[in-house]
């Protein structure tokens, strides 16, 4: 019964760890440092959460079309000491925000400077 | 110790009460520290700048009790030191004259400072896949940090990364510290006792401390489980892992934590993970901000950033 049991743990895990990437918490080796894009658009949801702090951007490219675009900074507690709060965005905010991009090229980045809110720099 | 107890305490500063107004005797008080405005709930910790020109009092004897940051001592283009991303603060997984490496090393022979590895503890140390800053950083989908999966950073990886705020409390014979970072915990016993001879391993371990002088308390912790790794860049420690740590109360407002590894297991000498490593004192009433390893954000992060950013490139 007991080497049944281990068994089928192990076959869950097994199932858990195909099934499952690891929990995510990215240094640099998701991210192109090498590079920086501007992210022009519409704020969609906003997360205060752990974590990392997140946000959705709604962007167009260049052909007109609507890319939805995720930015994540840092926890919590680091962008409090940093200056930021639960309401610094929101929905329907219009921003610009500079960030490095994900190495896979999909429309992913992570803040890295300069940032605007309907037309005011945010200065943490 | 309060200010009126430290005022309390000393003859004379009973006689300068007397005679001095009340609004005087609290500007010469043994700190000013206590004087700055914080926020009352979440408060934030006051850094640098916010030191100067304050004239801490002297170090209470046998006292290390109060809320203390150690994230303060950024150098010019590093991370706030306490928080360690690349590793223990004496041993950093950084390149030379690059504090925000790339990644994707497969060991750390190229850091100014490397560890004395036995060669378990080399081999050890490269089945463990951080995914957090530091040269041998994997994407998150390769890693295998127990914490990314919330699993407690056990100790000493609390000293080591993530190191925040923290609030120490003392007892007749406990020295209790409470963690921000996952808002973890660990007794440090004063009443004598000796360590345990063959602990049963667990997270945070077994802390026995003694005061070597007035203002110096000399921990010592074994039974650490070896499924924890010593910071968030994988090093790792055995069963057998030893840790001292000493924690000097510099003056009213300053303390220095010194922690020395020694794990015959895994390194070939004992060696320092911090030297006297700064902390500084918040004002008193600092309520500690919470910082949770919340499984069901991960998994929310994960399906709206963790897998994606992993994803294979869209041909």
């Amino acid at each position: 019964m007991r080497t049944t049991l281990a068994s089928i743990s192990l076959l869950v895990l097994g199932l858990l760890a195909a099934s499952s990437p690891a929990f995510a918490h990215h240094g640099n080796a998701s991210y192109d440092t090498s590079k920086s894009v501007t992210i022009t658009g519409t704020v969609t949801e906003y997360h205060w959460a752990n974590p990392h702090v997140w946000v959705k951007v709604d962007s167009k490219d260049a052909n007109g079309n609507i890319v939805h675009w995720v930015i994540e900074t840092q926890n919590i507690v680091t962008e409090v000491n940093a200056g930021w709060t639960q309401s610094t965005f929101k929905a329907g905010d219009q921003v610009e925000i500079s960030a490095t991009p994900a190495k896979n090229g999909a429309p992913f980045g992570r803040f890295n400077g300069r940032i605007v809110i309907n037309g005011q720099v945010f200065k943490a | 110790m309060t200010i009126r107890s430290i005022w309390a305490a000393s003859p004379i500063a009973l006689l300068l009460f007397s005679v001095l107004p009340r609004a005087s005797a609290q500007t010469t008080a043994a700190d000013s520290l206590d004087q700055i405005k914080i926020d009352p709930w979440n408060s934030v910790p006051l850094h640098g700048s916010a030191y100067t020109g304050l004239k801490p009092g002297p170090a209470p004897r046998h006292d290390l009790s109060g809320a203390w940051d150690a994230t303060g001592d950024a150098g010019p283009n590093g991370p706030p030191a306490g928080i360690q991303p690349t590793g223990a603060y004496e041993h950093r997984s950084v390149l030379p004259g690059n504090n925000n490496p790339p990644g994707g090393e497969p060991d750390e022979r190229h850091i100014p400072n490397p560890l004395p590895y036995t060669p378990l503890g080399e081999a050890t140390m490269e089945a463990h896949k951080p995914t957090g800053l530091g040269v041998r950083s994997v994407p998150a989908v390769e890693g295998n940090d127990p914490v990314d999966i919330c699993d407690p950073p056990g100790f000493p990886r609390m000293d080591l990364s993530e190191f925040r705020n923290l609030e120490i409390v003392q007892t007749d014979d406990q020295v209790l510290v409470l963690n921000q970072f996952f808002r973890t915990w660990r007794t440090i016993w004063t009443d004598g006792r000796e360590l345990p001879k063959d602990p049963e391993p667990r997270f945070y371990g077994y802390s026995v401390g003694k005061w070597v002088d007035d203002y110096t308390f000399v921990v010592q912790t074994v039974g650490m489980a070896d499924r924890t790794w010593l910071d968030n860049q994988g090093r790792p420690h055995s069963n057998a892992l030893k840790v001292e740590e000493r924690y000097h109360r510099v003056d009213q407002d300053h303390l220095e934590l010194t922690v020395t590894i020694d794990d015959p297991t895994m390194y070939t000498k004992p060696w320092l993970a911090l030297n006297k490593f700064p902390l500084r004192r918040q004002p008193k009433g600092f309520d500690i901000r919470e910082m949770y390893c919340s499984p069901s954000d991960y998994l929310d992060y994960n399906s709206n950033i963790g897998n994606p950013i992993d994803a294979p490139a869209a041909k």
